[in-house]
C-alpha cells in the first residue's frame, strides 16, 4: 500500500514535479554549470590565476560554501537526477524505429542525462569527497580515492586528479560534453515545457542560439580539461622546466586553513 | 471522430474452392505477386505470432484490398489453410482511423498505403502488425478506447445545454478558425500515440472472480493516471480556441495540468511527423504548456 501511495503522491504532483525538473535544470543547475566551466578555464591562463580563482572562491568562509554548494549545488542536482532517472524510465525509446531528429535529440537528452549524473556523482566524489566532514574525509573519502583536491593546492591537486589516467581524462572529456548537450538541448526543450516558443518557426529560430550556447560551452569547458591535463604534465617534469604548478603563496593563513569541518589541522 | 467500425468478420466458409482462391506457387512468381509477412495473435493476452501469405498482384491495390485478397483464399505459404487475418477498415478515405496499423514498421491508415508505393520502397514484401501501444484484440484489430477515453477526460467537446435559443454565439476570428480547423482534423486514429515514446501501452487482464464493472473500474482508473497523449492535448488546443467552448477552459486546465497532462511530453516531437492529417501537433502542445502554466500560476495567487 505504501509504494500504491508514493505513486499516486507522486502522480497528484506530477505537473508541479516535472515542471521543478525543468526550472531547476536552467537555475541554479544550468547557471553553475556556466559558472564552473568559466571557472575552470582559468587555468588555461596558467596555474596561478586558477588558484587565485580558488582563493576568491574559498574567501567565503566554509560555513558560507556549504550553505551554497548544498542549497544551489548538490540538492538541486540530486532531485533534478532522481526525477529524472523516473523520467527515463518511464520512457520508451524507439529512435531506431522512428529516426527523425528531434527523437535523436530526444533519445540523447536522456543517455546524456543519465551520463552526466553518473559522471557528477563521481566526479564530486572524486575531487570534493560528498561532505566537508574531517571524519568523513579521513576515514571514507581518503580511504576510498576520494577528496583529491584542495583549495590551497588547487592546480596541483586538480591536475593530478583529473590527469592520474587515460580513462580519467576520458571520463572527463564525456561527461562535460554530455552535461553540455543536456544544458543545450534542455535550454530548447525547456522554451517549449513552459509554451515560450510555440509556433513552429519560432522553435526552428530557437535552434540557433540553444545550439551556440551549447558549442560556446563546450569549447570552454574542453579547452579547460586540456589545459588541466597539459599543466599537469608539466609540472612533472624532472628539472621543474615550467616551473611549479602551485606558484603563487596562500594568501593568507585563515583563509587557507580548515576547509574541512572539525578538522585540527 | 468515428468510433471503430465492426469487425471483419471470418469470411472463409464457403468461399473455399472457388477458382480465384487456388493460386499454386508456381503460378505466383516475383513479379506477379507479393509475400504479406503478418504478425498475429489469436485472441487477447495471446503469444503473437508470424505468418506469410502470398497475394497475386493486381493494379492499384492498397493494404485493405490486400487483406481482402488474404481473407479470400486464407492460406499460408507453406499451403495450410488457416482462419483469415482479421483488420478492421471503415471509410476507406483515410477519415476514420479504423485500419491503423504498422505497416513496413511504420504506423499509418492501410487504406491509403498503396502497394505499388510500397514495393517500390521495399520490393516483394509487405509487413503488416497491429500497433503496440494497444491491447491486440485479434490479429490487426487493436482495443483504441483509450483514444477515446482520454477525449472524455479532456471534455473534447463545446458543452451547449438549454433549451432556449440563446442567439448567436460571439465571433472567432479568421486566424483562430483557421488554426482551429487543422485540430479539427483530427480522426483519432491514435498514429501520434504509437509513435511516442513517452504514451506506454496499458493491457490489464481481468482477474479471477473480478467482476466485469470491477474490471471496468480498474482499467478507468489506469487509464486515467497514464498519459493523454498528442490527440487529446491538440483537442483541449481546439475547444479553448472556440470562443463558447472556452468558457470551460478551465475543466480541460486542470485536466492538462493534472496526472497523465501535458507535462509527460518530452519533445521527441514524433507525433507530429508521423500525424497522417498534418495537424500541428507540437504547436498545440507548446501553446498547451503556455496555457497550462498560466492557469496554475492563476490558480496558486487566486487570479
Amino acid at each position: 500500500m505504501e509504494a500504491s501511495r508514493l505513486t499516486s503522491l507522486f502522480g497528484r504532483h506530477d505537473f508541479a514535479i516535472r515542471r521543478l525538473h525543468s526550472l531547476l535544470g536552467l537555475m541554479p543547475i544550468g547557471g553553475y554549470l556556466v559558472f564552473h566551466l568559466a571557472t575552470n578555464a582559468a587555468i588555461i591562463d596558467g596555474p596561478e590565476a586558477y588558484q587565485h580563482r580558488a582563493d576568491q572562491l574559498h574567501k567565503l568562509g566554509l560555513t558560507t560554501i556549504v550553505v551554497l554548494e548544498w542549497s544551489l549545488i548538490f540538492l538541486p542536482i540530486l532531485f533534478h537526477g532522481i526525477v529524472g532517472l523516473m523520467i527515463v524510465s518511464r520512457g520508451k525509446r524507439n529512435v531506431l524505429n522512428y529516426p527523425y531528429a528531434d527523437n535523436w535529440r530526444y533519445t540523447l537528452q536522456r543517455l546524456s542525462g543519465v551520463v552526466a549524473f553518473a559522471f557528477i556523482v563521481w566526479h564530486v566524489f572524486d575531487l570534493h569527497g560528498w561532505l566537508r566532514w574531517s571524519w568523513w574525509v579521513e576515514n571514507v573519502a581518503r580511504p576510498l580515492g576520494g577528496a583529491r583536491f584542495m583549495a590551497e593546492e588547487a592546480p596541483a591537486t586538480a591536475s593530478a586528479a583529473i590527469g592520474r589516467a587515460w580513462w580519467v581524462i576520458a571520463f572527463y572529456a564525456v561527461g562535460v560534453t554530455a552535461s553540455v548537450y543536456h544544458l543545450a538541448n534542455g535550454l530548447w526543450t525547456m522554451g517549449m515545457t513552459w509554451g515560450l516558443w510555440t509556433s513552429q518557426a519560432a522553435r526552428r529560430r530557437m535552434n540557433l542560439p540553444c545550439a551556440a550556447v551549447g558549442i560556446v560551452l563546450l569549447v570552454v569547458g574542453l579547452g579547460a580539461l586540456g589545459a588541466m591535463v597539459r599543466a599537469g604534465r608539466l609540472s612533472n617534469l624532472p628539472d621543474g622546466a615550467a616551473g611549479p604548478v602551485r606558484s603563487a603563496p596562500a594568501p593568507a593563513a585563515d583563509h587557507a586553513s580548515p576547509r574541512v569541518l572539525g578538522s585540527a589541522r | 471522430m468515428d468510433r471503430p467500425s465492426e469487425r471483419i468478420e471470418d469470411t472463409r466458409s464457403g468461399s473455399r474452392g472457388s477458382p480465384s482462391g487456388s493460386m499454386t506457387s508456381a503460378e505466383a512468381n516475383a513479379a506477379d505477386s507479393f509475400l504479406v509477412r503478418v504478425l498475429r495473435q489469436d485472441g487477447p493476452g495471446l503469444t503473437s505470432y508470424w505468418e506469410t501469405h502470398r497475394v497475386a498482384r493486381e493494379p492499384d491495390m492498397n493494404c485493405i484490398s490486400v487483406l481482402q485478397k488474404i481473407a479470400e483464399r486464407a492460406e499460408t505459404i507453406e499451403g495450410r489453410r488457416v482462419a483469415p487475418v482479421a483488420w478492421e477498415c471503415n471509410c476507406l478515405e483515410e477519415v476514420c482511423g479504423a485500419c491503423t496499423m504498422l505497416i513496413n514498421g511504420r504506423v499509418r491508415q492501410a487504406c491509403t498505403a498503396l502497394v505499388d508505393r510500397l514495393l517500390a520502397d521495399r520490393p516483394g514484401e509487405i509487413e503488416l502488425r497491429p500497433m503496440t501501444k494497444f491491447p491486440v484484440i485479434r490479429d490487426l484489430v487493436v482495443d483504441r478506447s483509450r483514444v477515446f477515453a482520454a477525449l472524455r477526460k479532456v471534455k473534447a467537446w463545446v458543452p451547449v445545454d438549454s433549451y432556449l435559443d440563446m442567439g448567436a454565439g460571439p465571433r472567432q476570428s479568421q486566424e483562430d478558425q483557421e488554426l482551429a480547423y487543422q485540430y479539427s482534423k483530427c480522426m483519432s486514429c491514435g498514429c501520434c500515440l504509437e509513435a511516442c515514446p513517452q504514451f506506454l501501452k496499458i493491457e490489464l487482464v481481468r482477474g479471477k472472480g473480478e467482476s466485469e464493472t470491477d474490471f471496468r473500474r480498474r482499467l478507468d482508473e489506469a487509464n486515467r493516471q497514464a498519459f493523454l497523449g498528442a490527440h487529446a492535448i491538440a483537442q483541449v488546443e481546439l475547444f479553448n480556441l472556440n470562443p463558447i467552448g472556452s468558457m470551460t477552459a478551465r475543466q480541460r486546465l486542470d485536466v492538462l495540468t493534472g496526472e497523465g497532462g501535458v507535462q509527460i511530453c518530452g519533445k521527441a516531437q514524433n507525433c507530429v511527423k508521423v500525424c497522417p492529417k498534418g495537424i500541428p501537433l507540437t504547436t498545440a502542445i507548446a501553446r498547451a504548456n503556455r496555457a497550462a502554466v498560466r492557469h496554475v500560476v492563476r490558480k496558486w495567487f487566486d487570479l
